[in-house]
């Protein structure tokens, strides 16, 4: 079959994995990805600690993990969806932490995408030739600022259906999709409780390690109110001993719609944590004598109905696919995030995928997971708010 | 050369079941063609050598016959005679072997080599160094050869993807060039078996030998090289980007640091419309080169032409399937053989 696809990616200029396994001196490379513990917000490691907090100890890791200079930074770019002041607090953050004030700070929003639209950012700077090297972070504290739900919409634009879809409940778009696309009960506790599984058993055998850097907080004591600095080394989200029996005994969190399927044992918790990936072209990585990690290839973006939000990775990922010449069967670990369980079943079922890596993670996780399994290709993708898709490919360094 | 005025057909072979993969000239007689073929177009099946011979008569007319084939275990994609015996020829198979033939002979490869691990695309003869050849294979190596030894004399992991082809310098006996896959034109010096190493080679796992030179040629595969006969250091491209380039590698030093990167293009031929299979510069004139596309047009080129002269100098389209390979005689000026998927072998005068 080899002769076959060979010749198939000569005849239409779609090279697969071969080409993309090709190295160049403009190659956008990570050199470096980590990311904080994830901790569940108002109860886990994070409750106390601020969004700015949570900024400032991120650059501060990222500082110590990136083996370079600081100053040869040329932009940092901060994905952010809820702190309504969140450029404030990066660039103030980033001074804190040691970056001088030569490195300059931007925000960047794609709701759930925004740390995949921070990476594609900087990565198209290097690749515009802008800057050299720069690091894309992500940063949520959903403890300080949790979602309130979407604002009022003019009434002239409430008018278009749609539009109208737009601000609506993130659990309601779950129930839509497992209405739609007939997700049952059932297929959505199994498809969570075997999540829990895999995401207990990757604790467990420490293959977060990898990844995690720990995060020094600050925690409120209940009783005094004084705050005490603590250090946070583990997820906190993962429920040991989930099964899917448990998960069939928790009450629907929205039986106002649908069918009322989706509960909060099959959707996602409301997180705290943060992520930083360091870019830069593979000539300025050779240059510094850095390890490479992986090639950023590409980043597509896919619009889909608002109502089914959660469907958009179905369409983001087969035209990240497409742009950068690949077929399914090329790539080594699919990771889609899993909001609700019912989307996350619909996009493995649509995109007949082995349900083999899903749960709500970062590209740290995909590409300690990618070295773990010594595969070549990730193609990590998530669902958008107000209904989009997003999907990056990258090739782990040989 | 003119693409003006009506042209005598070309002479023509017909090797029904068994589609071409390359064709090459002998170096001791002018008359004497051999094509490396494959069954089911190469992607399962066996292979035959094809020897044939042209002549033409009395009224200038070009005609081809076949004059004896050798069949295969599995499709052969390329062949070079040797330098220094007139009747032996080595072949390049899929299955991952090299056999040496004489054509007095009948049936068996008086030599075999079994050391490759993919399909061996690419061998060829040194015509500096005449007791050796070189073979690249998908494998990602290239491996130096001698009719004697029953092994290998080196290997260089040349890429980590398919190697399409490796060709000796026309101008210096330890030099090669390859091209791959993974976009890059590389330049070796046998002097210097040296691996690369730094922050970016991981030599445990998967050492690559140390080039003088890459040239990141495309963003694409690059399937074909030829070194120019006339200027040392100059070589030409072609691959998935549809694109013939002109590379000046002068910038090469012999016994300088290797694991230079570099390459300057001088010209782009634009005109295939898909991917370019062959290039061969012409042993005669040092501006032109040949061209073969899966666009079923072999291509004569002017790679500078006078101002106000187009590039293209000449189209043959007499085939109806994917062109592969062509190759000019190494005598008669101007003679060119161009072979494909349609089962045919072309001579005809550009």
């Amino acid at each position: 079959m080899e002769r076959v696809k060979r010749l198939a990616a000569q005849i239409t200029g779609t090279s697969g994995v071969a080409a993309l396994e090709k190295k160049s001196p403009d190659d956008v490379v990570i050199t470096m990805a980590i990311r904080s513990p994830l901790c569940k917000a108002k109860k886990g490691g994070f409750k106390d600690a601020r969004t700015d907090e949570l900024m400032l100890e991120m650059f501060r890791q990222s500082i110590a993990h990136s083996n370079i200079d600081p100053s040869l930074i040329g932009d940092i770019c901060v994905g952010n969806v809820l702190c309504t002041d969140g450029v404030y607090h990066a660039r103030a953050a980033a001074l804190a932490a040691g970056f001088p004030e030569t490195v300059p700070v931007q925000g960047i929003n794609r709701f759930c995408s925004s740390g995949l639209m921070a990476v594609t950012t900087i990565s198209n700077q290097i690749r515009a030739g802008q800057i050299d090297i720069g690091l894309a972070v992500g940063v949520e504290s959903m403890s300080q600022n949790p979602d309130n739900g979407g604002p009022v919409l003019s009434e002239e634009i409430a008018a278009h259906p749609a539009a109208a879809d737009c601000p609506k409940p993130m659990g309601w778009t779950s129930e839509n999709v497992a209405e739609d696309f007939n997700i049952s009960r059932d297929d959505q506790d199994d498809f969570a409780a075997k999540s829990f599984q895999k995401a207990e058993k990757a604790d467990k055998a420490g293959y977060f390690q990898g990844e995690i850097v720990p995060f020094t907080v600050y925690q409120t004591d209940p009783a005094t109110g004084a705050r005490k600095r603590v250090i946070i080394t583990k997820d906190d989200g993962i429920r040991y001993g989930t099964t899917k029996d448990n998960l069939a005994k928790i009450r629907s969190a929205f039986p106002q719609w649908g069918k009322g399927t989706t509960t909060g044992g099959n959707a996602s918790q409301i997180t705290d944590g943060a992520a930083s990936v360091l870019l830069m072209t593979r000539r300025k990585a050779e240059e510094l004598g850095l390890k490479i990690i992986a090639k950023h290839v590409t980043t597509t973006v896919a619009g889909v109905p608002p109502r089914v939000m959660g469907i958009g990775p179905v369409f983001a990922i087969p035209a990240a696919l497409q742009k950068s010449g690949l077929t399914k069967e090329d790539v080594d670990l699919f990771e889609i995030n899993e909001a609700f369980a019912s989307q996350a079943v619909y996009c493995v079922r649509e995109l007949a995928l082995d349900a083999r890596c899903t749960g709500a993670r970062q590209i740290a996780t995909g590409l300690n997971e990618l070295e773990r399994r010594k595969g070549r290709v990730l193609v990590t993708s998530m669902c958008i708010g107000t209904g989009m898709g997003a999907a990056g490919v990258f090739v782990r360094e040989a | 050369m003119s693409m003006s005025g009506p042209r005598p057909p070309p002479a023509t072979l017909q090797t029904p079941g068994f589609a071409h993969y390359s064709v090459t000239w002998s170096p001791f007689h002018n008359t004497r063609l051999a094509v490396a073929s494959a069954a089911n177009f190469g992607l399962v099946g066996n292979g035959r050598l094809h020897l044939a011979s042209v002549s033409a008569n009395p009224g200038g007319m070009l005609a081809l016959s076949l004059d004896k084939q050798f069949d295969t275990q599995d499709g052969l994609y390329d062949a070079a005679w040797s330098e220094i015996h007139e009747n032996q020829i080595v072949t390049a198979s899929g299955d991952g072997s090299l056999k040496l033939w004489d054509i007095m002979l009948n049936d068996h490869p008086i030599r075999a080599w079994q050391e490759h691990t993919k399909e061996v695309f690419s061998v060829d003869w040194s015509n500096l160094k005449k007791d050796t050849f070189v073979s690249s294979s998908w494998d990602g190596t290239v491996k130096i050869w001698t009719p004697e030894r029953p092994r290998s004399l080196m290997t260089l992991n040349a890429h980590h993807s398919c190697v399409y082809q490796a060709l000796f310098s026309p101008h210096q006996p330890d030099i090669l060039a390859t091209c791959s896959t993974d976009g890059t034109l590389r330049i070796f010096d046998l002097r210097a078996p040296a691996y690369a190493s730094g922050p970016n080679t991981n030599s445990f796992t998967n050492p690559l030998s140390a080039s003088m030179l890459t040239v990141p040629a495309s963003h694409t595969e690059i399937l074909s090289l030829d070194w120019n006969k006339y200027r040392p250091f100059v070589l030409a491209s072609g691959g998935v980007d549809k694109l013939v380039k002109v590379w000046d590698c002068r910038m090469v030093k012999p016994g300088a640091e290797p694991g230079a990167v570099g390459g300057s293009c001088e010209t782009q031929l634009m005109g295939h419309e898909y991917a370019v299979r062959k290039v061969q510069w012409s042993p005669h004139r040092g501006e032109v080169i040949a061209t073969a596309s899966y666009d079923m047009s072999c291509r004569v080129w002017n790679t500078a032409p006078p101002a106000g002269q187009p590039q293209l100098m000449y189209i043959n389209d007499a085939h109806t399937e994917f062109v592969v390979g062509c190759s000019w005689s190494l005598y008669d000026q101007g003679v060119l053989a161009s072979c494909g998927w349609d089962s045919r072998l072309n001579v005809f005068r550009v």
